[in-house]
């Protein structure tokens, strides 16, 4: 259902946005007549397979700052991206101007990536839906009054800002955005979506005596309203984020040198995304350049360990009804037990590995080719007590909060951490501040020896060959043998 | 269109919105056509061909702020959208830093810079590709190569327009051309991988392709049988490339936005010494043919040579109005942030650092996050050469770096002669006294 409010200067009325046929012909301004027509110049050249990606999205976000609504924003993107596959070899072209002329033109540019050879039969369109709903379309952020988001983020500031007197600077910000997508290809498919977002975060800088510490905390999901009033109050996002600038204000620097390493439940998922979740993208697979290349059915981690990407957790940053190629999401094992069973693909990886594409085709917008993508990464959670789990430690570093991570093909990956602690003789002592985490894919895998019977998530932006795309990634608590704490001496 | 057909429409919009109630407002208009060809393996991978355009607005109104883009140049969209901006505009919070600038008294000719070069324009698909398989297949003739991540070449040119109500308006043409690889080699279990790109806005003065090469395979082939060391406190020579990430890293925490919401270290500190006083640092904009220069700013405030840093003083934050207004100071001209941002050169040369180290690290790469502009605290994945001696001697790697800014742009011991304007935030190799590192 859609609300009958519409944002002011938005090109079409969102209600128009609607996954029923044809939805996409008012929006796009052209028929699946025309997109066959240009499915078919596009493999003119002697491609094997078309691709359209129609997008159509409204980004809204605003930010509150010094007791006042600093500005709001507004931006809207339409556009169609256009990809022909040969073999292994992918051209691609995009435009924003929705013109048939304009369209065949990019469509032949895509075409060029292939010369000669056989043509083929374009297929006539399936037009399908979405078979499940993973979002919360009921109370659109993107749709709702401005005023109703206002109070939103001025009631993050303001708890955030009362939190403490040393709470200096406050930055209370919310993004939404909602998403339309038609995808047609040449082997008949044509399918849309219709894809809601929204994020608040809050930053927060407290100071004392010439100390300063800035802490943040943000929340959201494919969720509507409802999110903010039942799951997470934006009160309790600007306190996290006040919390966490007070605790950094007397935070020591983190010892240097291998220890034993306890994650929290909360945010660390990060190191499960750069760790395993990217060796695991298929692209990287096929081409080689991971390490993970050629360990498929082999233990790669301790056997308490079990790890899934899966895109169909309702309402969840990184869920997705159907992957931005049109396949259907899906729930997908990628180690189980110990033991490597799956790697994410997209159509081409599993076109170069033999096998079918579990939807985890993703790309930032249609100025981009799609590419094998993680969307939520879960470590199952195991059987330890997380208090027993720090507590079997006499001396090491516990990780709370992360500005990110980042990994190489070659396994080498470190994490960020802003906020953690030093364990002394099974407890939490000192608060520690930003330190960096490094290891080595397989060897920490193996190293994870504890697993917590709790879960928590970490809500990001994951950047990948210049493209970023929302995903989340959890854990439970989780103990590692020993990794490299960058600290100081 | 042409370019003065957009640079009139962008006039007309500011009219529009004047008329329909704005205080003041600013049209930019981007349009650009891109290429990109990536080959591995000897085949063409991925090839692109695209043109996009995007017109942005922002409306002051009653000192209150909205803003707006969209991807549609056609006039009744664009003019809807300017009426929903001003209504928006309405519900922010007056806020009276929020204003323009003055118009510039003088502006620099945009052709002067020379950063639209016809060559890089008219160069052919044909040539482009021709340009990124050749880096591949001379870097797989290196037999200490085994894999090959991609080369590839890019090119795009563009115009960008803009016009303010305060009577700015002007547009200027771009192009740039960068082509690189990413190369993979392997000892036993262990992997490497590096690679070498560069870019430039004048096709007559791109490197020669070899030299690319010879850097990328360079790069990774100097990583194979890298150890971890045992965690200790050392000096640390940065060569140019992690010079310039620490200046990265500066950067964020000079500019006038991080300081107004106090998330630096540097807040209070103008005209305090924050660093040695060899250390100069220079953002300039006027530089013709550099990849960071433009005639004005996201602003119209015209740009100017800059000295950040002064022997070691803080001479000025990087700031555009509105940091501007809020420290009660005048832009600087860096709205859109810094342009050719550089640490200026000194007089040793990079093997006279080296060899001034008895025990240390040649640090030739980081990985991960890990800067904190509030504190000035770093703490990065590094990998690198080990110093004996004065020597390079085996590689290093699945380390970590860590100290503070403060303490680092105080400890910069040497400053090398190699300064060399590749990119638009450039340093020669620096060495800092003392860091941490972390390792077994």
């Amino acid at each position: 259902m859609m609300a009958a409010n519409m944002l002011q200067g938005s090109l079409v009325q969102l209600n128009a946005l609607s996954t029923d046929i044809p939805g996409y012909e008012s929006i796009f301004g052209i028929t699946s007549k025309e997109m066959n027509k240009i499915l078919s110049i596009a493999l003119e050249k002697g491609g094997d397979f078309s691709e359209l990606f129609f997008e159509y999205t409204i980004s809204n976000s605003m930010m509150m700052q010094d007791d006042i609504l600093k500005s709001s924003s507004e931006s809207i993107i339409k556009g169609v991206g256009i990809r022909v596959l040969k073999g292994e070899q992918t051209g691609y072209g995009y435009a924003n101007e929705l013109t048939f002329d304009k369209l065949r033109e990019t469509a032949l540019a895509a075409a060029s990536i292939a010369d000669g050879g056989s043509r083929i039969k374009i297929a006539d369109f399936n037009v399908r839906k979405p078979k499940h709903n993973y979002y919360d379309l009921n109370t659109i952020i993107a749709e709702s009054e401005l005023e109703q988001k206002i109070k939103l983020v001025s009631s993050a500031y303001q708890s955030a800002l009362n939190y403490d007197g040393k709470i200096a600077k406050v930055t209370s910000s919310l993004g939404d955005s909602i998403q339309f997508v038609t995808i047609a290809n040449s082997e008949g498919e044509l399918i849309s979506d219709l894809r809601p977002q929204a994020r608040l975060v809050v930053r927060a800088t407290a100071e004392d005596n010439g100390k300063r510490g800035t802490g943040s905390y943000n929340q959201g999901g494919r969720v509507g309203f409802d999110f903010f009033n039942h799951d997470v109050t934006p009160e309790e996002i600007g306190k996290n984020a006040s919390r966490e600038a007070i605790i950094l204000l007397d935070a020591e620097n983190a010892p240097a040198g291998e220890m034993p390493v306890v994650l929290s439940k909360d945010q660390s998922g990060v190191m499960i995304h750069e760790a395993v979740g990217h060796p695991l993208e298929a692209d990287g697979n096929w081409k080689g350049q991971s390490l993970m290349a050629d360990k498929m059915g082999q233990m790669v981690a301790n056997p308490l360990v079990t790890i899934y990407d899966d895109a169909t957790i309702p309402n969840y940053r990184g869920s997705l009804n159907i992957d931005d190629e049109g396949t259907e999401t899906e729930n997908v094992m990628l180690i189980e037990k110990g033991r490597l069973v799956g790697f994410m693909h997209d159509k081409l990886s599993a076109k170069m590995m033999n096998t079918k594409s579990n939807g985890h085709g993703r790309r930032e917008s249609y100025v981009n080719p799609p590419i094998p993508r993680m969307n939520n990464t879960v470590l199952e959670k195991g059987d330890s007590i997380p208090e027993d789990i720090i507590k079997s430690v006499k001396k090491g570093f516990y990780a709370v909060s992360y500005q990110g991570g980042q990994v190489q093909n070659t396994g080498k990956f470190t994490f960020s951490v802003n906020l953690g602690y030093l364990i002394e003789d099974g407890k939490l002592t000192k608060a520690l501040r930003n330190a960096t985490l490094i290891g080595n894919s397989i060897e920490i895998m193996k190293d994870v020896d504890m697993i917590g019977n709790d879960t928590g998530f970490f809500l990001g932006n994951c950047g990948k060959d210049g493209q970023t795309v929302p995903v989340t990634c959890g854990t439970p608590t989780l103990r590692i043998k020993k990794m490299t704490v960058g600290g100081q001496l | 269109m042409k370019q003065t057909e957009l640079l009139k429409l962008a006039e007309k919009l500011i009219k529009y919105s004047v008329s329909h109630g704005a205080d003041d407002s600013v049209i930019s208009i981007n349009r650009s056509s891109n290429f990109s060809v990536e080959c591995r393996n000897d085949k063409i991978e991925r090839l692109e061909d695209a043109s996009s355009l995007s017109i942005s607005v922002k409306i002051i109104k009653d000192s209150k702020v909205a803003n707006a883009s969209c991807s549609d140049i056609d006039v009744s969209v664009v003019e809807k959208l300017i009426k929903g901006t001003i209504k928006r505009a309405e519900l922010s919070g007056q806020d009276k830093y929020a204003t323009l600038p003055e118009k510039s008294a003088s502006y620099i000719d945009p052709e002067e810079l020379m950063l639209f070069d016809d060559e890089i324009a008219k160069m052919k698909p044909e040539e482009k590709i021709k340009i990124a398989r050749f880096l591949e297949s001379e870097a797989m003739k290196n037999k200490s190569i085994n894999l090959s991540n991609g080369s590839s070449c890019y090119t795009g040119s563009g115009t960008s327009v803009l016009a303010l109500s305060n009577g700015f308006s002007g547009f200027y043409d771009f192009t740039y051309l960068s082509a690189g690889i990413a190369l993979q080699t392997s000892d036993n279990d262990k992997m490497y991988q590096d690679g070498w790109w560069e870019t430039n806005v004048k096709r007559s003065k791109f490197p020669k392709l070899d030299k690319i090469v010879q850097k990328a395979v360079e790069r990774t082939t100097r990583l194979v049988g890298a150890k971890k060391i045992k965690s200790q406190n050392v000096p640390i020579v940065f060569d140019p490339n992690m010079s310039a990430m620490l200046l990265g890293f500066f950067a964020q925490c000079v500019s006038g936005t991080s300081i107004y919401t106090k998330q630096s270290f540097l807040v209070d500190k103008l005209g305090e010494k924050i660093a040695n006083p060899l250390v100069n640092i220079i953002d300039d904009g006027t530089l013709a043919g550099l990849p960071g220069s433009r005639p004005y700013d996201r602003e119209g405030v015209s740009s100017k040579r800059l000295k950040v840093v002064e022997n070691g003083e803080l001479k000025s934050y990087i700031l555009d109005t509105y940091a501007a207004n809020k420290l009660n100071l005048k832009s600087t001209g860096h709205s859109g942030g810094t342009t050719n941002f550089y640490l200026e050169a000194g007089q040793s040369s990079p093997e006279e650092i080296i060899a001034s180290v008895k025990n240390g690290l040649y640090l030739t790469n980081t990985i991960g996050q890990g800067t904190v502009p509030t504190t000035g605290d770093i703490s990065k994945g590094a990998s690198g050469i080990w110093i004996e001696n004065g020597k390079l001697t085996y590689p290093v790697d699945e380390i970590t770096i860590s100290g503070n800014l403060a303490n680092i742009l105080n400890d910069i011991e040497m400053l090398g002669n190699d300064l060399e304007f590749s990119r638009s935030r450039v340093a020669p190799t620096i060495k800092v006294k003392e860091m941490s590192i972390s390792g077994l």
